[in-house]
């Protein structure tokens, strides 16, 4: 069982999204400020903490920073401030993601699941995965979903792209079948499967500058999977 | 008392004016009787003239000079010498021009030379000029700061920077007035629009609860008008989202970068293309603009958005050409009518064909759009192609 703790001021949202969340095989606590999370989070234990950037005594990014040096609970921040900045800044400060309201509640969902699924992987590990990070002269900006060639030249990735560049990124020098490899790649309403995999892996080498024919960054190991051969620094 | 010492622009002009022309008067008069006219040192006994003041003296060598000696045969006589007595004082230089003996007795039927009368002419015009046109630029520097200012003003508070500032410590009391009321306006202005900004965002702020509160609710009805109220809910939150970007300058703050644009239009289709829409993405590979790539993402998309809304498929051509990277947007859809063409770029207005249908859509999309490629020194304009269905041609700086 999942808990989750909500933190939000509007009484009404917190009730249907307990309820919603419920369904989904997940014990909701909605507290309605900043005063009370502080308090609910020393006495229990939360597996994801859902918080709202605007609240009556508090700012959630304040408390998003408190949380942060007091616990390892991943944390999704809720904002109505729809601007790119406000979510920058919100990631910055080691919110490990951002949902803009109003949000489809099964985004929401699949958001929680994408941040338990990390999260159990260690605390160690989410704890060094930096803003951004370097490989073979690129630097991959995970916020801005940027990537800056060496000649400094901004290559736009699609959303299937950055999902495989993530886990490559996330496991260099390793060999991924196409099953690992659709596990990292999953997202709600979209089908991942091989053939989509490989797509995206041609589409990649190419925008990274790899040659098809021999490949040296994305390599194709024969009837094993793919191997992102390179150097990942922070 | 204290009014008369004022520093105003009617005084400075006054003087300007009255020490360019004495001054210019003076000097074209001394050089002309010193060098170039031999002057002994006697003066012209035979002239009343010889006391005048150093008013302005009359054109040289002009015969019938009504200022020249009263009675005397006036016609041959240099206008100078009477009045340098006057003048210098010391030498009053008789009007010898031809021959060396004392020309002052009796009035001689000669005239000023060509040479010397063309340098008092061209003395005269060179300082009266000189003076003219520092006095010009003196006097209407303040006018261009007043505008370099305004066009600075028009600017900043468009894109959310400190309003400029002028002098007002300098200048004449016309020019110290019009830049504190100048001051003060950018201030008021920039007070205005700051409020405004705050407003918006604390609506969208307000707005953005209730429609997640609806949002939620509706998850929780299975029907038919439930799917439609979430498919109003989206479009809100559309709304709300360009107004923000309306209100904030969305892509000011962002930093121009070198942006692969083939690779851009590729990323959006393909996201496109994932969810089953038709489009499409090709181009040259180098195309390489120097642009802000969230405010480019935006304005792409926005475009391809527009094609697949009004006219069921998106095709995107990216061009490198010499100076500029060109990206075309084409659809198969009915076009805008000739006359609405421009007016689509004005906010908030939606083509009369684009009304009718349920398609949503804010009418602040292309507004923002081309507002956010003019910033970065590009264009976007529209045309019906001629096989039809739509085409936006999006040109941007090429980077060096």
């Amino acid at each position: 069982m999942t808990r989750c703790l909500l933190v939000d001021d509007d009484c009404e949202i917190r009730v249907s999204l307990s309820d919603y969340l419920q369904r989904f095989g997940m014990s909701v606590l909605g507290v309605g400020n900043g005063a009370q999370m502080r308090r609910v989070v020393k006495s229990e234990r939360f597996d994801v903490v859902i918080l709202d950037v605007m609240l009556p005594d508090d700012n959630g990014f304040d408390l998003c920073r408190w949380l942060r040096q007091e616990h390892q609970t991943p944390i999704i921040m809720l904002t109505a401030q729809g601007d790119p900045i406000s979510r920058v800044v919100g990631l910055e400060i080691g919110a490990d993601d951002y949902v803009g309201k109003p949000f489809e509640p099964r985004e929401l969902v699949a958001r929680i699941n994408a941040v338990l699924r990390r999260a159990p992987a260690g605390d160690a590990e989410r704890g060094d995965q930096p803003r951004s990070v370097k490989f073979e002269g690129w630097s991959l900006d995970r916020m801005q979903r940027l990537l800056v060639s060496s000649s400094q030249v901004v290559v736009a990735l699609s959303n299937a792209e950055y999902r495989l560049l993530i886990a490559f990124v996330d496991h260099p020098g390793r060999v991924l079948s196409r099953d690992q490899l659709v596990d990292f790649t999953v997202t709600p309403g979209v089908e991942v499967n091989h053939r989509s995999v490989d797509l995206a892996v041609s589409r990649l080498r190419q925008k990274l500058g790899d040659s098809p024919r021999e490949p040296s960054l994305i390599r194709t190991v024969r009837g094993e999977g793919y191997l992102f051969d390179a150097k990942v620094s922070a | 008392m204290k009014r008369l010492w004022r520093d105003t622009l009617f005084k400075r002009l006054f003087i300007l004016m009255w020490v360019a022309l004495v001054v210019s008067h003076l000097v074209a008069y001394n050089i002309v009787t010193r060098f170039v006219l031999d002057v002994p040192s006697r003066p012209p006994g035979g002239f009343r003239g010889s006391l005048l003041l150093p008013s302005l003296p009359p054109t040289p060598g002009v015969p019938g000079d009504p200022m020249m000696g009263e009675g005397e045969g006036t016609a041959g006589l240099p206008a100078q010498p009477p009045r340098v007595g006057g003048v210098g004082g010391r030498n009053p230089p008789p009007p010898s021009m031809h021959d060396d003996g004392p020309p002052d007795d009796g009035p001689r039927g000669f005239v000023l030379p060509t040479g010397a009368l063309l340098l008092d002419y061209g003395v005269r015009f060179l300082i009266i000029g000189l003076a003219a046109w520092w006095g010009a630029r003196w006097v209407s520097a303040p006018m261009r700061r007043l505008a370099t200012a305004s066009r600075t003003l028009a600017r900043s508070i468009g894109s959310h920077e400190p309003p400029p500032h002028l002098d007002e410590s300098n200048g004449t009391v016309e020019v110290r007035d019009a830049a504190h009321v100048f001051n003060e306006m950018g201030r008021e202005l920039d007070d205005q629009f700051r409020g405004r900004g705050l407003l918006v965002a604390a609506l969208s702020h307000d707005l953005r609860t209730p429609l997640t509160r609806m949002r939620m609710r509706l998850e929780s009805i299975e029907s038919d008008a439930a799917q439609r109220c979430i498919a109003d809910v989206r479009e809100m939150d559309e709304l709300i989202d360009s107004s923000l970007a309306l209100f904030r300058g969305v892509g000011h703050a962002e930093a121009a970068q070198r942006v692969d644009v083939l690779a851009l239009a590729q990323s959006l289709c393909d996201d496109l293309a994932e969810q089953g829409h038709a489009v499409s993405a090709s181009g040259h590979e180098a195309a390489v603009a120097d642009a802000q790539p969230m405010a480019l993402r935006r304005v792409l998309s926005n475009l391809i958005s527009n094609a697949l809304r009004y006219g069921e498929r998106a095709d995107v051509t990216v061009l490198q050409e010499a100076q500029s990277v060109t990206v075309i947007v084409d659809d198969s859809g009915p076009g805008i009518p000739q006359a609405q063409m421009e007016r689509v770029f004005q906010p908030f207005f939606r083509a009369e064909n684009s009304r009718n249908r349920t398609t949503g859509g804010t009418g602040l999309g292309l507004y923002i759009a081309r507002d956010l490629i003019r910033r970065q020194g590009g264009a976007l304009t529209l045309a019906n192609r001629p096989e039809g269905g739509l085409r936006a041609t999006l040109t941007l700086p090429a980077s060096r």
